[in-house]
C-alpha cells in the first residue's frame, strides 16, 4: 500500500462509527507505521473507526506499562529497545570491549519486556513483533560472518519470543511471513536520523498489514470439501484402477501426499473434511481400504461419491455438517466443477488444485493452512467430527421412534448437561462459540477479546457455559449465555423496587448446531430461572439472515413472535416447557 | 510542467485534506496552522513516493511552501533529465 493510499483510507473512515481503540507501542516515532496500521484496520474492520494510540519515544517498557482503555495492543520492538547502542540515534560505543555489556543489557531488557507484555496480555490481546531491521554493524566480524555476539543477541530475542508465545492472548508476527511480505530494503537511515522513524515506506506498509491481520484474528473456516481424482491422489481412479493411483516421490505425485498430510492434520485439529467426487462408490471404498492413504477414511465425513452434480454433493455435505457455504472451502482440480459449485453456493471458497504445478500446489497448501489456522486446539476440536457422525445416528434413531414420542426418545438417550457460571479465567472456547455460531444465535453480535473480558468483569454480568454428552458421545462445550442481572425491576407491570425482583437481560446466547434437537435450550432456561432466582428473562434479540433456529425457539417458548427486547416470565416458561429429562450438573471450573 | 503542478496539488490534498484545491497553490507553512513538523514529514514522504525522488534532509527545511516545493521538484527533474542524457563517464 502506498502512503497516499493509506492516508486516503484513513481520511475516509466513518468518524461516527463505533471506535476501535488500538495501542501501537514502540520505542521509535510511529509516524507512517501508525498511518499504515490505521489504514489496514479500516480495511479489516469495516463499520468501525480505528483509533491508534501511541506512546513516548524511546520508552517501550513505559508505554507498555501505561496502556489502558484499548481493545488490543500492538507491540513493535526493534534492536534499540534492547539497548540504545543498537540504534542509529545514540552513540554509546561499539568497541569490542563493550559487546558483552550490550549483551547483558539486552538480556535485562528482554526480561523487562517479557514481564511488561505478559502484564498487558492479562487484560487485552497483544500482537507482538520482534526486531525486523538489520543489526547495526556493531560487531567486529565482516558482515557475511555471523559473530558470536550477534548470534547470542538473536538467541535472546528468540527465547523472549518463544516465552511470550506460550501466553494466552499473545500473537506473534511470524518472521517468515513478514519476510514474504517485506522483501525489499527495510531500514531508512535518512528517516531514522531526521525523524526517528526507521522504516522505509514499503516495510512499514508490509509490517502494518501483518500486524493488522493478527489484530483481526479471523475465525477459521469450518470445513473442507475435497475432490479425489488428480486432487487427493494422482490419477483417475475409474481409468487407472485402485493400484494405478499414487501419492509418492517415485510416481512424481508427492504433492498429493503432502495435500493428504495437510488434510489429515486439519482433521486432527477439528476441521471437518468431506469428499465430493464423481466416481463409483465401491471403487473409492476399495481405494481407501487397499491403499491406506494418509488421509484416513475415518477423517472424512461424509463421502459424497456419485455421478451427480458437485453442487448437489456440497449441499448434502453442508446439510450433514449443519453449516453454511460461507464456512467451507472446496478444493478440486476441475475449474468447471468449481464454477458449478460457486454458481450454486456463492459463499463457498472454491480453490483449484493445480495438479500439473507442484509449486502452485504447495502455495495452495499454505493458503489452506491460513484459511483453517487457529490459535489453539480445544477439546471440542477433537470431538467435532465424531459428534457429527453420532448426530446422524441420533436423527436416524429418532425417526425410528414413534411419531410424537420425541420427548420420550430424548429421555432415553441419557443426556447430561454440565453448566458453569465461572467468569475467570477467560475461557477462549466460550468466546470462540460466540464469534462463530450463526444459527442458534440471539443477535449475531461478535466481540473482540478485550470487549468480552471488560463486559464480563462487571459484577452483574453473568456468563453460563454448557457442555453436553449423551449415549451418542460427548459434544463438549456447546452453548454460551451471557447477560446482565438487573435488580429491583418492573416485572409483569409490577415494579420490583426494593423487593428484590430480578431480571436477566440476555445479551448473547449461542448454541452449536451439533446440539440441536435435544431440548438443551429449554434446560438452559430452566437452570437460569432456578439458579439465578430471576423472575423474567429479557432477550436482546435481533433477527439475522441465519438465526431462524433462534427465532423459532423464541416463538415456541413465548408463544409470540421473536422481537427485540422480548421477555419471558418464569410462569410463561413453565407453561411452554416440554418435559425435560437431562441430568444437570454444575461445574466449578468451566 | 503543468502535470507536475497537478500531481503536487494531489499530494497537498492528501496531506492537508482540509484545503480546497484552489487554495493549495498559494499555501505555505506560515499560512497553514496544520502544517507542523509532523505534517511536513508526511507531506515530504507523499511527494517522494509520488515523484519517486529522495529529498535530501538538508533541503527539507527550505521546502516551506507549495511554490518552493514545485520549484525544487522542477529543478530536480531537469537535473536528472540532463544527467540521464550524459554518458556514464561524463556523469562522473
Amino acid at each position: 500500500m502506498k502512503l497516499a493510499e493509506a492516508l486516503k483510507i484513513v481520511q475516509s473512515a466513518p468518524t461516527d462509527a463505533p471506535p476501535l481503540q488500538v495501542a501501537l507501542l514502540c520505542g521509535f516515532t510511529p509516524l507512517h507505521l501508525e498511518t499504515f496500521l490505521r489504514a489496514q484496520l479500516c480495511k479489516l474492520f469495516s463499520g468501525r473507526f480505528p483509533v491508534v494510540q501511541t506512546g513516548l519515544y524511546g520508552d517501550l517498557i513505559g508505554n507498555l506499562e501505561r496502556v489502558a482503555d484499548v481493545s488490543a495492543a500492538v507491540v513493535v520492538m526493534e534492536w534499540a529497545d534492547l539497548d540504545p547502542r543498537l540504534g542509529l540515534r545514540r552513540l554509546g560505543g561499539w568497541e569490542p570491549s563493550q559487546l558483552q555489556d550490550i549483551l547483558s543489557e539486552a538480556s535485562r531488557s528482554c526480561v523487562l519486556l517479557q514481564n511488561a507484555v505478559a502484564a498487558v496480555a492479562r487484560n487485552i490481546p497483544v500482537v507482538a513483533c520482534f526486531p525486523t531491521l538489520p543489526l547495526v554493524p556493531f560487531s567486529f566480524t565482516p558482515l557475511a560472518r555471523a559473530s558470536e555476539f550477534t548470534l547470542e543477541l538473536r538467541s535472546r530475542v528468540a527465547s523472549l519470543s518463544a516465552a511470550l508465545s506460550h501466553l494466552p492472548g499473545v500473537r506473534i508476527v511470524d518472521p517468515q511471513r513478514l519476510d514474504a511480505l517485506s522483501s525489499s530494503l527495510r531500514l531508512d537511515v535518512n528517516s531514522d536520523l531526521s525523524a526517528g522513524f526507521p522504516y522505509t515506506l514499503a516495510h512499514a506498509s508490509a509490517l502494518a498489514e501483518a500486524l493488522a491481520g493478527l489484530v483481526l484474528n479471523p475465525q477459521p473456516k469450518k470445513g473442507l470439501i475435497t475432490d479425489l481424482d488428480d486432487t487427493l491422489w494422482r490419477g483417475i481412479l475409474g481409468e487407472v484402477g485402485v493400484q494405478g493411483i499414487s501419492w509418492d516421490l517415485d510416481n512424481h505425485s508427492q504433492i498429493h501426499a503432502l495435500y493428504q498430510q495437510l488434510l489429515h492434520s486439519l482433521s486432527a485439529s477439528g476441521t471437518l473434511i468431506a469428499v465430493a467426487s464423481k466416481n463409483d462408490r465401491p471403487l473409492v471404498e476399495e481405494a481407501f481400504a487397499a491403499r491406506d492413504p494418509i488421509l484416513r477414511e475415518t477423517d472424512v465425513f461424509p463421502f459424497e461419491v456419485h455421478w451427480g452434480a458437485k453442487s448437489e454433493s456440497v449441499a448434502r455435505i453442508l446439510g450433514a455438517w449443519n453449516i453454511s457455504a460461507d464456512d467451507v472451502v472446496c478444493v478440486d482440480d476441475s475449474p468447471m466443477d468449481l464454477a458449478e459449485i460457486k454458481a450454486v453456493h456463492p459463499g463457498a471458497e472454491c480453490l483449484l488444485f493445480p495438479r500439473e504445478n507442484p509449486q502452485a500446489a504447495y502455495e495452495l497448501l499454505e493458503r489452506l493452512r491460513d484459511l483453517f489456522g487457529k490459535d489453539k486446539i480445544s477439546q471440542e476440536d477433537g470431538l467435532r467430527a465424531a459428534s457429527l457422525r453420532a448426530n446422524v445416528e441420533l436423527q436416524h434413531d429418532r425417526k425410528q421412534a414413534s411419531p410424537g414420542a420425541a420427548g420420550d426418545f430424548i429421555s432415553h438417550i441419557d443426556g447430561k448437561l454440565t453448566l458453569s457460571s465461572q467468569k475467570q479465567p477467560l475461557d477462549s472456547r466460550s468466546l470462540e462459540l460466540v464469534n462463530k455460531t450463526n444459527q442458534f444465535n440471539l443477535n449475531g453480535r461478535r466481540f473482540q477479546e478485550a470487549e468480552w473480558q471488560n463486559w464480563l468483569n462487571a459484577p452483574d454480568a453473568v456468563l453460563v457455559a454448557a457442555s453436553y454428552r449423551d449415549k451418542y458421545g460427548p459434544l463438549g462445550k456447546i452453548a454460551v449465555i451471557a447477560g446482565d442481572l438487573l435488580h429491583g425491576v418492573n416485572v409483569n407491570g409490577v415494579n420490583g423496587g426494593s423487593s428484590g425482583k430480578r431480571r436477566l437481560c440476555i445479551r448473547t446466547w449461542v448454541m452449536s448446531c451439533r446440539a440441536f434437537s435435544r431440548l438443551i435450550e429449554y434446560e438452559c432456561i430452566r437452570w437460569l430461572f432456578a439458579k439465578l432466582d430471576v423472575e423474567e428473562l429479557e432477550f436482546d434479540f435481533l433477527p439475522t439472515a441465519r438465526n431462524t433456529p433462534m427465532q423459532n425457539f423464541l416463538q415456541q417458548v413465548r408463544n409470540a413472535p421473536a422481537e427485540p427486547h422480548c421477555r419471558l416470565s418464569r410462569a410463561q416458561f413453565m407453561q411452554s416447557c416440554p418435559p425435560l429429562s437431562h441430568t444437570v450438573e454444575e461445574s466449578a471450573n468451566g | 510542467m503543468a502535470e507536475f503542478e497537478s500531481r503536487l496539488v494531489s499530494c497537498f490534498a492528501i496531506a492537508f485534506p482540509e484545503l480546497a484545491a484552489q487554495e493549495i497553490p498559494a499555501v505555505s507553512m506560515g499560512s497553514l496552522a496544520s502544517w507542523d513538523s509532523l505534517a511536513g514529514i508526511t507531506l515530504i514522504s507523499v511527494i517522494e513516493e509520488e515523484f519517486s525522488v529522495s529529498i535530501a534532509p538538508d533541503d527539507v527545511p527550505d521546502l516551506v511552501s507549495f511554490e518552493l516545493i514545485l520549484d525544487y521538484l522542477q529543478k530536480d527533474y531537469l537535473q536528472r533529465d540532463y544527467l540521464g542524457r550524459l554518458s556514464p563517464e561524463d556523469a562522473r
